[in-house]
Formats: C-alpha cells, structure tokens, sequence
C-alpha cells in the first residue's frame, strides 16, 4: 500500500522500516517478559538478539546462496546492499539454530525460556504482517466483503490484517494463562496451538501464499502439523503435572 | 485445562477434523496449466500488470506497446526498479545499459524509477550516459503494482506478457543477459 515514506527527499522504505521497529520491540518485550515470569532478563535479551542477528545473516546467506549466479562475480555484493535480498526460511532456520546454541552454551532450562519466548516470538511475526501490509508484496483474494481493502484494482482481503488479529488472540491467550499454567513450556504450547490455528484459517485468504504439489496451502499443513504437536504436549504436560501434584 | 484423556481426544479430533477441512476446503484445485487463469498480478507466472508512463523526455511509455499477450508479435520487456539515492541501483545500471544496445530491437529495458520527481530523475540522468528509458513513477503507481520494496529489484516480462522472474538485489552483466537470452529463446 505504501511501500516508501516520503520526508521531503528522503525516501524511507516502509516495510523495513517497521521490522527495525517491531525489533526494537521485541528486545524490550524480551526483558520485561523475562521479569514478569522471574526469568534472567539479561540472558533472556541475549537469547533474542542473537536470533535476530543469526535470523538476518542467515536470511542473507540463504538468498545470496539461491542466487549465487548474481554474486560469483560480485563478491562485495553479498555485503551490501543490505537492505535487499532476504530469503525468509533461511532466516528462520539459522535465527532458531543459533538460539538453540546459545541457550545450550548459557545452560538455561527450555521450557521456562520458551514460555518468555511465546509473546516476542508472535509480536514480530505480527510486526512482519504489518510490514508486508503497508509496504510489502503480500495480498489477500478476492472479495465482496465490506472490509475489503482496494488492493491492485480490485477488492481483496486485508489478510495481513487478518495474521495481526490472530496474533493478538494468541497474546491474549498468554496473558490469560501466565498466571494460571500447571508447567513450565505450557505457555509455550497453548500460544502455538492458539497462533497456529489461527494462522491455518487464515491463510486460506492469501493470494500469494506458498502453494504444495497438489494445489494444498503448505503453510496451512505445517501450521496443522504445529497444532497436534503442541496439543499432545499439552496433554501430556498435563497429566504429568497432575501425576505430580498427586 | 482438561482433565481426562477422552476429553484431551475429542479436542484432539476437533482440531484435526476442523484444520482438516479447512486444508481441503482451501485447496488450489485449478492449479493445473491448462485450467490456469492468467490474471495481472505481480507474481510469477501471472500476466505483468499494464502501465504508462512518462520519461523526462515527456515520452510515453506502456508496457502492452511491447508485449503482446495474444499473440507472437510482443518482444521481452526487463523492468528495472531504482532510484538516484540508491548506491546498487547506480551501481548495475552500466549492465543495464551495455544490455539495452546489445538487445536493442529483440527486449526492451525500462528502468522505472521509485517516487522520485522528474526534476531530481533528469538531474541524476545529466550525470550518467544511460540511454534507455527512465519512467516517472512519483506517486508509485507502478511500484505499487508491481510491488517493488527492496531496491534494486528487476522484473522480467516474457514476449507474452507474463512474469518470469523477480530479481531483488544488484545483477551482474552476464546474469542480465542470460536472464535476457532465455527469454529470448523461449
């Protein structure tokens, strides 16, 4: 929709833009998270950095390793322009990797970790929605619905809308369960089963989403797939918890 | 949460009977080439959607003056976003104006430039020797059809009008005209 913002001369690109913002969030909502769940805000503020920064040189990586044609002959070009050319899986993997590492190399415990993680982890994603809806390629399908948003001459669903409204659910399912969870990594859990369900239903509506052989949503699989898992967790979690109480 | 093992299954089969459908229900099922409908989109394997636009030279330029989608009289069209503060852009334009003389009647290059105005474009232009068209896209209209976020960012547009590829970031001279060549041997 506004894919640059004009300051006199100075063209600002959107999208970035709001991913350097929703970063900054996420280290503060990192530290106060910790504190809230008695957690240590400094390694916890580490943890996230460092999928950040592993998130941004994987992504780069990935992409300059898929279009390696491009860069044979241009090694400079792998270092800048940095502001283009990110591949988003690549990010995601080595972004998850590194975290892994480091929690092992600070020998935190998983499930308390990632139960601080939840909320930082969906805020970006909803941060990632924002910048795709104000600046980025992705767009919903058609439309008669009156919210539809006028998106390349015609009306589509504002989809990217749609994701920051499941994010906000599965916030608000972690709120409402902070206080009331039987076991460590159960936050976790029932933000996944929350924010994948709702990402499953939604993507229904994206026009350019990630189409499987067969014609199948391949993000509506992984998402369905997400939400067993975290649910038989959950159960299992449970019980366990209960066992215990017993 | 839930207290038993059969309450912790129907949950279980709700999710999966639910998410399950939803799949199905989602499912692409004219994905198939000969049932696919080419409508305008800025995705590959969609037609490029139409534009005009003017140069510095007040030249106006459409893209379905160089494609043509129902028939074999179209040429490949390389549409190359950029602007004069971005340091890549001006960095592979060299590339692209080598490719636009070397191509210069089988594909057409149009470099569009992104909300710049045409005073600030015809000031950058007096400074380099590029020759091919510089489009004025101030109010992004093409950016915004094509939606262009990254600079540099180069589009390829087959003969027929369909997007073949979105190349986001610097190209070099030989990935260009190999890009350019397989367009043109299609």
């Amino acid at each position: 929709m506004y894919p640059a913002i004009n300051f006199g001369p100075l063209v600002l690109p959107t999208a970035p833009f709001i991913i350097l913002i929703g970063v900054w969030v996420c280290l503060v909502l990192a530290e106060r998270v910790a504190g809230r769940l008695g957690l240590d805000a400094v390694i916890m503020s580490g943890l996230v950095t460092t999928g950040i920064i592993a998130g941004f040189i994987g992504a780069r990586l990935t992409f300059v390793f898929l279009y390696w044609p491009a860069y044979q002959n241009n090694l400079l070009g792998i270092l800048w322009p940095i502001n283009s050319g990110f591949n988003v899986w690549g990010g995601i993997f080595f972004g998850a990797a590194a975290m892994f590492f480091y929690g092992r190399g600070k020998q935190i415990p998983t499930a308390p970790y990632l139960d601080a993680l939840a909320p930082v982890l969906v805020t970006g994603l909803m941060f990632f929605s924002l910048a795709d809806f104000l600046g980025g390629p992705g767009f919903g399908t058609f439309t008669h619905m009156p919210w539809g948003i006028e998106s390349y001459d015609m009306s589509r669903h504002p989809v990217q809308l749609y994701e920051i409204a499941v994010g906000a659910l599965a916030l608000l399912a972690w709120w409402y369960f902070q206080n009331r969870h039987l076991f460590e990594g159960q936050l976790f859990l029932i933000t996944t089963v929350v924010y994948g369900f709702g990402r499953l239903f939604v993507d229904a509506y994206r026009e350019n989403t990630w189409i499987a052989p067969g014609g199948w949503h391949g993000l509506q699989i992984l998402s369905l797939l997400a939400v067993l898992a975290a649910l038989f967790l959950l159960m299992r979690g449970s019980q366990n918890a209960k066992a215990a109480s017993t | 949460m839930f207290n038993s093992r059969f309450e912790w299954a129907i949950i279980f089969l709700i999710v999966l009977l639910l998410g399950g459908a939803w799949i199905i229900e989602s499912r692409e099922s004219n994905i198939e080439p000969q049932n696919f409908l080419l409508t305008e989109a800025p995705l590959v394997g969609h037609l490029a959607p139409d534009f005009t636009a003017q140069t510095i030279d007040y030249e106006t330029f459409a893209l379905s003056e160089y494609v043509d989608r129902e028939g074999e009289n179209g040429r490949p069209v390389v549409l190359n976003f950029w602007a004069s503060w971005c340091g890549p852009c001006r960095m592979e334009m060299p590339a692209f104006e080598r490719a636009s003389l070397k191509f210069a009647d089988r594909a057409a290059i149009l470099g569009v430039n992104q909300a710049e105005s045409a005073e600030t474009i015809e000031r950058f232009a007096q400074t380099t020797a590029v020759t091919y068209p510089l489009l004025i896209d101030e109010d992004q209209n093409i950016n915004y059809k094509y939606a262009v976020t990254n600079l540099p960012t180069t589009i390829f547009v087959d003969a027929q009008g369909v997007i073949r590829e979105v190349f986001v970031g610097t190209m070099n001279q030989a990935v260009l005209e190999n890009k350019i060549n397989a367009l043109l041997e299609e």
